[in-house]
């Protein structure tokens, strides 16, 4: 039988100045199964709190309704309350009289009649109330990072540096990301590798962290806490614990005309190779797509030339399985090719280059040793057109996003350009400049006005060739429309940025949904950044949207917060207000059809499949089964199951049905 | 002897299935479903117009689920509802097989659910016409004929549950009308009980009736309650492109959603 | 339907919420002491994911005269697409629910995010006001009467 304590607070006045309390309470205490009803200046007081706490006690109460504020105030305080005077806190409801009654209402019977129904709507669901417990999940303190760009390799030293282990996979040759190929820094202009290299060095020797290079996420299961991580280590065609990273099979390959992907295209390297010099690790893989033994059978030159005898040509993939705490996704992003871009050549014109491969152009260790020189004749450009919006913010071509960084690096490369040639001239063709970031606006003035780059606002319709110059031709908008045309010696497309290659089929091995351009989504857009919707797995850095280098670290670190956060208790504490599937005894065992339509229902991937067997291991039946460590108690697959067989604790079936009569029938 | 005696025959001779799941001879001008287990019964099956009864709920029958060689000589919504009782995991490709008709008549073998997926993608999906000239007229209804037509409808059903025993996509062992904590649905039969019923019925339905109308043929009181469902179906179908038993992959209309989903109605 | 002049008729609506946004946007409706009509009630659901339309019926089939169901605004939802499960949910339930005669003026379906107060006072007050105007929801009234009668007649 239930008894039911019914508390209503004054709030002072708030409550009190329309409605008439000592009534409430008077009619309260008539309710079925009420034991006791008071009335109470200030409950939420601590005389307020020891009230609820000796009416506990001394009525022996089941249950306790609070008539008060709303319960995003002062739920917590109560339930606290309750626990300290021996009532499972679950067992606490509030009756919010002061935000949805008092203070919308005049002063009146019908206001007084409105906190009635609602505290005789919350007695009758607290009645109904389960005492529950706190879900605890263990957790295993390793995290995986995924990408090892400036994301990725922020993020691992944070983890690291917390105390905790860290497994970091790229796909790659090497970590370095997009950030290695930079040359310089906006606004500070520093050069990208003097602050990227260090670190990279960090992640190879921090005892914390063990890193995987050419390997990539096989499958993905478990939830937060204990995700099983399987990684494919890609063949190298090299035994890495021999291999000194000497370099000689490097000079001496003989397929020496291979488009570096390093170099954007721009550069060559041979079939083994390390990406760059200041790969890390600096030890070269085969790349058996243009390795001439691997197509015709023979050379094994590198072989032949290893002073350690490291080539292993009949290396095969090999597996490991990590068990980890938390995975942080930071695969980064790509740019769109020139050849997306029919109106400026589809490619074709060799000195239509994208930002990235600028980049390589102005870097002091890239193929031009950083001098400006289109790809075509080697000649140093006299006049340059750079175009911001290339694809970005741009509907017809699917993208109507600003990829945010491009109009920092294009006045950067503007200025990069004017600085080594200082007799050119810089064009940049701009819809807006968005310069939001600290010292950006003035990095941006700097180079108008002190490099004297021409900002023209405006399209760019075509670009084509004419007796080896480019002609360009737009519009400058703040003139009127008029046509403008330049003839150029090299065009840089401000491509937009997109998503990584490969991002689609990574979020669907981890369950992680991504938007319409393939990139990841956040499971907050503003409260939880750096989380996905799927427990357990964090975000950083580029594979969510475009982001600057600040702001990717900054995301790094906050999603390393999130990990640290995370592996700070041994246990993972839960709110047990979730779903689950409803059991019966044998031989029903559960009313569950095993429909599993419930699974494809569920944000958070939290619906699995259920075998119940019978002694001798045969499978009797098949249902679903809630995952406690990954449902967040939305409670869209109890509205959804038709034959009710998931309920949700907290706001049950016979919880809400009785709300629903109570509220109606006085 | 026709086709379908004749591949009976065949089939439990050749002891390439024990039971053959169809249709024989019933009273008033109607056939049944049968249940043939021996060549020398397979006279007793036909298949003609008559045949029109869904049978596909037979396919999860406890008595017969273990039963791994069988065949169900399947008409359209037979067929269709097999494909969708296949998206909701509730039968299983490889337990039976289907003897489906061409529409010239000859007989086909269908094991997998990719052919079947591919020979129902041949039928029509949609109302006959007498079905939709009903729905239009009761859509052309005002409120509040349409309410004095349903009401009417409602008090006199009798809550026999014909309707749900019939339908082969109500295959929940135990069905929301049997909880009683709470009490979803009023035990007694007066006219709220009968419309909270027929309201959850069709929602239930959502997404998965494949307007076979067996429902409305089983009702002793011939009270049109296929009208309810095919009114969910129609919409699911013109709203949000969800025809059901056209594909074996579980893809829900309530279990799924676009972000650009209508929402004209909500302010 | 009669509509009902009587100005003593007091509407008695239930309001099915999310926890996240409309809750919190009713809270706000309070802190920022925005007046309303005191005939809605309000029912906190984690989300409007978890709002079982059997329980609209049940507002019905216990009297109500009229029901606010309102969540997070798309893309706001708290557990990111449950409001969307539900917005299908409600298309398809509305529709049958209007095929019935079931007057569909009396269920109000909205999103309120948890900085809207002022648009909670508007919505309870404008459905309130429908809802006067429409009268009492007298074809289920008629049918709870009956289901009365017969139960208390079969036992």
């Amino acid at each position: 039988m239930a008894r039911i304590g019914v508390f209503i607070c004054h709030c002072g006045e708030n409550i009190s100045a329309t409605v008439d309390c000592e009534k409430v309470a008077k009619v309260a205490s008539e309710f079925p199964g009420v034991a006791v009803s008071v009335d109470y200046k200030y409950m939420c007081s601590d005389p307020g709190q020891n009230l609820v706490k000796e009416a506990i006690i001394e009525h022996k109460l089941t249950g306790v309704v609070v008539s008060a504020c709303s319960p995003r105030m002062h739920e917590p305080t109560f339930r606290n309350a309750c626990a300290e005077a021996g009532l499972n806190p679950f067992l606490c409801e509030m009756a919010n009289i002061r935000e949805h009654c008092s203070w919308v209402h005049e002063k009146g019977d019908a206001t007084t009649q409105k906190a009635i129904d609602i505290v005789r709507t919350l007695v009758e669901k607290v009645k109904r109330n389960e005492a529950l417990a706190p879900i605890y999940v263990p957790i295993s303190k390793t995290a995986v990072v995924i990408g090892g760009g400036v994301a990725g390799i922020q993020a691992a030293l944070d983890i690291a540096d917390a105390g905790h282990k860290v497994v970091m996979v790229e796909r790659e040759p090497s970590i370095g990301g997009h950030m290695s190929q930079l040359s310089e820094t906006f606004p500070t202009l520093d050069c990208s590798q003097c602050i990227l290299t260090p670190r990279m060095v960090d992640v190879a020797r921090h005892p914390n962290i063990t890193l995987y290079t050419y390997a990539e996420i096989e499958s993905v299961d478990g939830s937060i806490g204990n995700f099983n991580v399987k990684i494919r280590l890609k063949s190298k065609s090299l035994d890495e614990k021999v291999c000194t990273g000497c370099g000689a099979c490097i000079q001496k390959c003989p397929v020496k005309k291979i488009p570096s992907e390093f170099e954007q295209g721009l550069g060559m390297r041979t079939a083994i190779y390390v990406p760059f010099p200041q790969a890390v690790p600096n030890k070269p893989v085969i790349d058996r797509k243009n390795c001439t033994y691997y197509i015709k059978g023979k050379c094994k030159v590198c072989e032949i030339v290893c002073p350690t005898k490291a080539i292993r040509f009949d290396q095969e993939d090999s597996f490991v399985e990590v068990q980890a705490g938390a995975l942080l996704l930071a695969t980064g992003f790509d740019v769109l090719k020139t050849s997306a871009f029919p109106e400026y050549g589809y490619g074709k014109y060799k000195d239509v280059i994208d930002g990235l491969q600028f980049e390589r152009l102005a870097s002091a260790s890239g193929p031009t040793k950083g001098e400006i020189r289109r790809p075509s004749d080697g000649q140093i450009p006299k006049k340059i057109v750079f175009i911001a919006c290339a694809g970005s913010r741009d509907p017809a071509k699917g993208r109507e996003y600003c990829s945010k960084i491009c109009c920092m690096y294009t006045a950067k490369h503007a200025m990069l350009y004017k600085h080594k040639v200082h007799e050119g001239t810089p064009y940049i063709f701009y819809m807006d400049i968005r310069a939001t970031g600290k010292m950006y606006e003035e990095f941006v003035r700097r180079a108008i006005e002190e490099d004297e780059v021409k900002y023209i606002r405006g399209r760019v319709s075509q670009v084509y060739e004419k007796n080896g110059k480019l002609i360009v031709r737009g519009v400058d908008t703040l003139l009127m429309g008029q046509p403008v045309e330049i003839e150029a010696d090299m065009v840089v497309l401000a491509t937009a940025g997109i998503a990584n290659q490969g991002s689609e089929e990574l979020a669907q091995k981890l369950h992680v949904s991504y938007d319409k351009h393939k990139f990841f989504s956040e499971a907050h857009p503003k409260l939880k950044p750096v989380e996905t919707n799927t427990a357990g797995i964090f975000l950083a850095g580029a594979c969510q949207s475009t982001k600057d280098i600040p702001e990717t670290v900054a995301a790094a670190s906050g999603a390393a917060a999130k990990v640290v956060g995370l592996f700070s208790n041994d246990m993972l504490k839960r709110d047990p207000l979730i779903a689950i599937v409803k059991k019966s005894p044998p031989p029903v065992y559960s009313s569950c059809t095993g429909c599993f339509m419930c699974i494809q229902v569920c944000p958070y991937q939290a619906i699995d499949k259920e075998e119940i067997k019978d002694r001798n291991g045969n499978i009797i039946k098949t249902i679903s089964h809630i995952n406690p460590g990954l449902c967040q108690g939305c409670g869209t697959c109890v509205a959804f199951c038709k034959s009710k067989s998931i309920d949700i604790l907290g706001y049950n079936h016979d919880q809400v049905y009785a709300e629903v009569s109570a509220l109606l029938n006085e | 002897m026709n086709n379908i005696q004749q591949k009976t025959k065949e089939l439990l001779e050749s002891g390439a299935c024990t039971l053959i799941i169809g249709y024989e001879k019933g009273t008033g001008g109607k056939a049944r479903p049968v249940f043939v287990r021996k060549a020398e019964h397979a006279a007793k099956l036909i298949f003609d117009e008559s045949c029109d009864q869904n049978i596909a709920g037979y396919l999860y029958r406890q008595e017969i689920k273990n039963e791994s060689k069988k065949a169900i000589v399947a008409n359209n919504h037979t067929l269709k509802s097999i494909v969708e009782l296949a998206s909701e995991n509730q039968i299983h490709e490889g337990d039976f097989m289907v003897l489906a008709f061409t529409a010239e008549g000859e007989i086909i073998e269908l094991k997998s659910f990719e052919e079947i997926e591919k020979h129902v993608a041949t039928l029509y999906h949609g109302l006959n016409d007498e079905d939709k000239a009903t729905m239009q007229k009761i859509e052309a209804m005002t409120m509040e004929e349409r309410w004095g037509f349903w009401e009417n409808e409602f008090s006199k059903c009798i809550k026999c549950y014909a309707c749900r025993a019939s339908c082969p996509m109500c295959y929940c062992p135990t069905c929301t009308v049997e909880i009683n904590q709470p009490q979803w649905i009023p035990v007694p039969s007066h006219t709220l009980g009968n419309l909270e019923w027929h309201v959850m019925r069709a929602m239930h339905l959502a997404g998965r009736c494949i307007t076979c109308g067996q429902c409305a043929k089983s009702c002793p009181l011939d009270l049109p309650i296929h009208l309810l469902t095919y009114k969910v179906a129609l919409d699911s179908e013109q709203y949000f492109d969800s025809v059901a038993g056209t594909s074996v992959c579980a893809n829900n209309v309530l279990a799924t959603f676009k972000t650009e989903d209508h929402e004209n109605f909500i302010r | 339907m009669e509509t009902n002049n009587n100005n003593s008729f007091e509407p008695k609506v239930v309001a099915f919420v999310c926890n996240w946004c409309t809750y919190a946007g009713a809270d706000l409706t309070g802190t920022s002491r925005i007046k309303y009509a005191p005939n809605v009630k309000i029912i906190r659901f984690p989300c409007t994911g978890r709002i079982d339309y059997m329980l609209l019926m049940k507002a019905f089939a216990n009297g109500a005269d009229g029901i606010i169901v309102s969540g997070c605004h798309p893309n706001d939802c708290h557990y990111t697409s449950g409001n969307f499960h539900a917005r299908r949910r409600w298309m398809i339930f509305r529709n049958l629910c209007d095929f019935i005669g079931m007057d569909m003026n009396r269920v109000v379906f909205s999103w309120v995010s948890a900085a809207e107060g002022a648009k909670w006072a508007e919505i309870v007050n404008t459905t309130v006001d429908t809802i006067r105007q429409l009268g009492p929801a007298t074809s289920f009234q008629k049918l709870i009467k009956n289901s009365v009668f017969e139960e208390v007649g079969n036992e």
